[in-house]
């Protein structure tokens, strides 16, 4: 078999040399025999799974309980399929070292079962058919080796092939009951009395003919619903009911390295239409505490027209996430790496304020006040932040900024800026805000902007008001000469 | 100029040791002596009579502090800037959270005072429940050890929350800075340092109200001694 050779990383060190290379090691102790390898690594082993209980469930019921264990299984290997209606195929060769081998393998399956409530019998074999009739047999069934695959089969009982109740019947009336009887008999009269297609199911079973398995696909988007044990609109039962779904979240999530940038948490009322709670995140979020927190601040806020009856949560696209590694020193310290958790408070805030309550500012090349800056998502910032260094270069004084028009070339500018220019009342020509004020030092004009269409022509002056604010003050130079305010320099 | 290093309390050299060596072991860092200025971690304030007035010589790195003035800008603004351009300009700069600011901060005036604007998180909160937002908020990023500075503009805060806020300060390392009317210097509060101001031509009047080992009475500033960063 033309199987390409795999490159094992945990194989263990006193594995028989499989790595080409014969690099020349001084041995220190005697190494033991080398251990007869069952198979060579390429060809597949399959674990299969058989669920009893299922056959007594309807077949929607028995298939979302299949599916949710098929996602389960691909945390130990990509190659899961289906077999409805009570069982389940995995193909576990190059799993084997990283979860313990077959006794470790078997131990964490039967673990994944037991978390759905579900009792199965597991076997390994060579071929997929093998494996399931392994698992339905009940008994132990163990075969690394498709050499000792035949043998092993042989005492099983026909029945564990699935086949039709009458053909079952006329096999048990030439006295085959076994699979190994089934076996013996001659090939050209078994496929002459039962069918071409029960001769090409033996060969599948023992590895004579290929027996391609359509591999199992997780649904795209993730979206679970669950009945809670009673309506409610306590916020504790409503975050507890959230927990299992959101851990079958971060699985589904890890198993496809990628996070969600949207959450949607459905509570479904008797009478009143859902209430939808939806959490946006900056960055992409696979970990299912972290969300949980960020839910439940929203859930904090979250008014309920009356108690709720079931939950559904419904996830965004999956988004490939990176991760990266974190450093020795911790961030702000000497060396650490600017702003690296600043996302998870960037999250909470977001999602217990708003999406819109967080902002940034960039500076904009413009001269008039109200376009020379512009109100930008952290996450941008972050992006950005993410590996560049925010010092200024030695010989600047000041960090670059907007080309072309420098703040430093104007005049001092106030800190701060009123939403909009307010209207000032006016006394003797004079502006008044909250009494008096004083006008400062010469005014500079500030002006046009046709090309947007926010024209403006003004001639701005610093004042000073009774209580010793400098304020930022213009004055139209169109016909009526309104004073507005639009600074404090605070 | 060394903003990166944490500047420390000089002890003022006693004229009964006159042995060098003597004065060396008693300079040494993790040596306190009941009389000298409390030896914290801090931010130069920009302003050298500043400085020498304030504990340690400059704005604590971790711990709250409130700033008073008698009506909203009267000058609080930019008696920080220096210190804020200084924190953010920094390879290493964590955010510089803004919590509930009562007016638009005007950006290019930020960036011509220095402050990297790529470090500025401007938190804003809903307007039916300000307060209790504002101070949630600067809570969180106080204790998230992602800031450096945060600064919150909340009228009145209860003592028990000043309490709160100052711990989570130093949780999370941060030099948290409350701005809030100079009626509430009446209270109590817990704050490490409380600062007055005044408005002068050309400068403020800043009166340390409470300081932990710094001196009292009022300083004088011109906005033109700024040291430039």
């Amino acid at each position: 078999m033309s199987a390409p050779r795999t490159i094992d990383l945990f194989a263990p060190a006193d594995a028989p040399a499989r790595s080409a290379p014969q690099t020349p090691v001084r041995p220190v102790a005697p190494r033991e025999a080398p251990r007869p390898s069952a198979s060579p690594p390429g060809v597949p082993l399959w674990l299969g799974v058989h669920v009893p209980a299922l056959a007594a469930q309807s077949a929607v019921g028995a298939s979302r309980i299949l599916q949710s264990l098929a996602m389960r299984a691909q945390r130990f290997t990509p190659r899961v399929s289906l077999a409805p209606p009570d069982g389940l195929l995995l193909e576990v060769r190059s799993s084997l070292h990283l979860f313990g081998g077959v006794e470790g393998l078997r131990h964490a399956m039967t673990g994944e079962c037991a978390q759905l409530s579900q009792a199965a019998t597991l076997a390994f074999a060579p071929t997929p058919l093998a494996a399931l009739a392994g698992a339905r047999a009940g008994r132990p069934f163990e075969v690394l080796d498709a050499a000792q695959l035949t043998g092993s089969l042989a005492p099983l009982s026909v029945a564990a092939l699935r086949w039709p109740e009458e053909l079952i019947g006329r096999l048990a009336g030439l006295g085959v009951r076994t699979i190994g009887q089934a076996l013996r008999l001659p090939r050209a009269g078994f496929a002459q009395r039962f069918g071409a297609a029960r001769l090409a199911d033996l060969d599948r079973l023992t590895g004579r003919a290929d027996d391609p398995r359509e591999r199992f696909e997780a649904p795209v988007r993730f979206r679970r619903r669950r009945e809670l044990p009673c309506e409610s609109a306590s916020h504790a039962l409503l975050t507890a009911a959230l927990r299992p779904l959101l851990d079958e979240l971060g699985r589904f999530l890890a198993a496809r390295q990628c996070g969600v940038l949207a959450l949607e948490y459905r509570l479904w009322h008797r009478h009143a239409a859902p209430t939808c709670c939806v959490l946006r995140l900056g960055t992409p979020l696979a970990d299912a505490a972290q969300l949980a927190q960020l839910l439940d601040e929203r859930l904090r806020t979250l008014a309920l027209p009356e108690p709720a009856r079931a939950c559904e949560l419904r996830a965004g696209l999956p988004v490939p996430r990176v991760l990266q590694s974190s450093g020795l020193w911790q961030p702000g310290e000497q060396g650490g790496l600017a702003a690296a958790s600043g996302v998870e408070l960037i999250e909470r805030l977001r999602a217990r304020l708003g999406p819109e309550a967080l902002e940034t500012l960039t500076l904009v090349s413009d001269h008039r006040p109200e376009s020379a800056w512009r109100v930008a998502q952290p996450e941008v910032c972050l992006a950005s932040a993410a590996g560049t260094s925010h010092r200024p270069s030695p010989g600047a004084e000041r960090p670059a900024h907007a080309s072309g028009v420098g703040a430093d070339r104007f005049a001092p500018r106030p800190l701060w800026l009123l939403p909009r220019p307010q209207l000032l009342r006016q006394r003797g020509g004079l502006p008044c805000w909250r009494g008096a004020v004083c006008l400062e030092g010469e005014p500079e004009r500030i002006e046009t902007g046709w090309w947007d269409g926010r024209d403006i022509a003004r001639d701005y002056y610093n004042a000073r008001d009774m209580h010793g604010r400098r304020l930022w003050l213009f004055r139209e130079r169109e016909p009526p000469h309104r004073w507005f305010l639009q600074g404090v320099y605070g | 100029m060394a903003a990166d290093l944490p500047g420390h309390g000089t002890v003022p050299s006693s004229p009964s040791h006159p042995d060098p060596r003597l004065e060396r072991l008693l300079a040494h860092p993790a040596l306190w002596r009941a009389g000298s200025a409390a030896r914290v971690p801090v931010w130069p304030s920009g302003f050298a009579l500043l400085d020498e007035g304030l504990p340690g010589g400059g704005w604590p790195r971790s711990g709250l502090i409130e700033i008073l003035p008698a009506r909203f800008g009267q000058g609080e603004l930019q008696l920080m800037l220096p210190a804020l351009a200084a924190i953010t300009s920094r390879s290493e700069a964590r955010w510089c959270v803004w919590v509930a600011p009562p007016l638009q901060p005007f950006a290019p005036a930020l960036a011509a005072a220095g402050m990297a604007l790529t470090r500025l998180l401007i938190v804003r909160a809903p307007p039916h429940a300000r307060r209790a937002a504002a101070l949630w908020a600067f809570e969180q990023a106080l204790d998230s050890g992602a800031c450096d500075g945060v600064l919150a503009w909340v009228k009145d805060a209860p003592a028990r929350q000043i309490r709160r806020l100052q711990l989570a300060a130093q949780r999370g390392n941060a030099l948290g800075v409350l701005f809030r009317p100079r009626e509430s210097a009446r209270e109590a509060s817990p704050a490490m340092l409380r600062v007055a101001l005044e408005p002068r031509r050309g400068g403020v009047r800043v009166t340390l109200l409470k300081s932990r080992g710094g001196a009292r009475g009022a300083l004088d500033l011109s906005w033109e001694d700024r040291e430039r960063t």
